[in-house]
């Protein structure tokens, strides 16, 4: 129904996973829901699903010093022509936007096999920020819905 | 994610589908570098089913694709959708990997 209740564009969603590969495929159907739920097109949201995927997977495989669960919280906000899609969690310091970027232009012998994560995040959205808030990491991305 | 292992031609072909992400792509590792430690050196991803993929499944296709080449073998990878072929491609490996638009075409291609 067209009139005011569509400029009610503010939406916001939270998740609360545990430090485990498995939980990416619910990952992947909470931002699919909020998509759904919040007009989010194919595109976009598919962008925001992998740079999450990413930075997730690389917070479980990598934060912690210890084999025991742990929180990551991921939350997701629309408003206006924008998405934010923001991963807290508790693993050591770790600041994505110090990493560089790899060398796409190598031949296939030199190139390295990690690496691609990060750079697939930051290339999904159009802003990252970084903050270590008390002992949480946490990092906001932001993507501009329905550009390229 | 599934993996239907077909040979044809000599070529073999693994047919995938599902979403390739952290928690499976080990699956496939094991699976391909397994057939190229048994000897094969004629790879064949065919992705059609592929709905989604992560830098994980990248890095399977990465490896697979590094240690081919340096026994004289050759993977490809086919019918990949679009959103996957953007992965490929933001990724830098559209051009360093071999990218078929089928089957057919990435069987002749190894």
């Amino acid at each position: 129904m067209p009139g005011v209740y569509n400029r009610a564009v503010t939406s916001r969603a939270t998740i609360i996973l545990q430090s485990r590969l498995t939980e990416l495929e619910r990952l992947a159907a909470f931002v699919d829901q909020f998509g759904e739920e919040n007009d989010v097109g194919a595109r976009d949201l598919f962008a925001i699903k992998l740079a999450l995927d990413e930075v997730v997977t690389n917070v479980i495989r990598y934060a912690y010093d210890d084999a025991g669960d742990h929180e990551i919280v991921v939350r997701l906000g629309r408003e206006d022509g924008e998405m934010a899609a923001e991963v807290e969690d508790e693993g050591r310091p770790f600041d994505p936007l110090q990493v560089g970027a790899p060398d796409l232009a190598a031949p296939l012998e030199q190139r390295q096999v990690g690496g691609l994560g990060i750079h697939l995040a930051r290339q999904m959205t159009d802003r990252l920020e970084y903050r270590r808030q008390g002992d949480h990491n946490v990092l906001t991305m932001r993507r501009t819905l329905g550009g390229e | 994610m599934e993996i239907v292992e077909t040979r044809e031609q000599g070529v073999v072909v693994f047919g995938a589908s599902g979403r390739i992400d952290a928690s499976n792509a080990g699956l496939l590792e094991e699976r391909v570098l397994g057939l190229i430690a048994r000897g094969e050196r004629r790879l064949v991803l065919d992705l059609a089913g592929v709905d989604y993929m992560s830098s994980a499944g990248l890095r399977v296709c990465l490896l697979a694709a590094k240690q081919l080449a340096g026994i004289q073998g050759k993977l490809a990878l086919a019918s990949l959708q679009d959103r996957v072929a953007e992965v490929f491609k933001i990724a830098g490996l559209s051009t360093a990997l071999r990218v078929c638009r089928t089957r057919a075409e990435a069987t002749a291609a190894v």
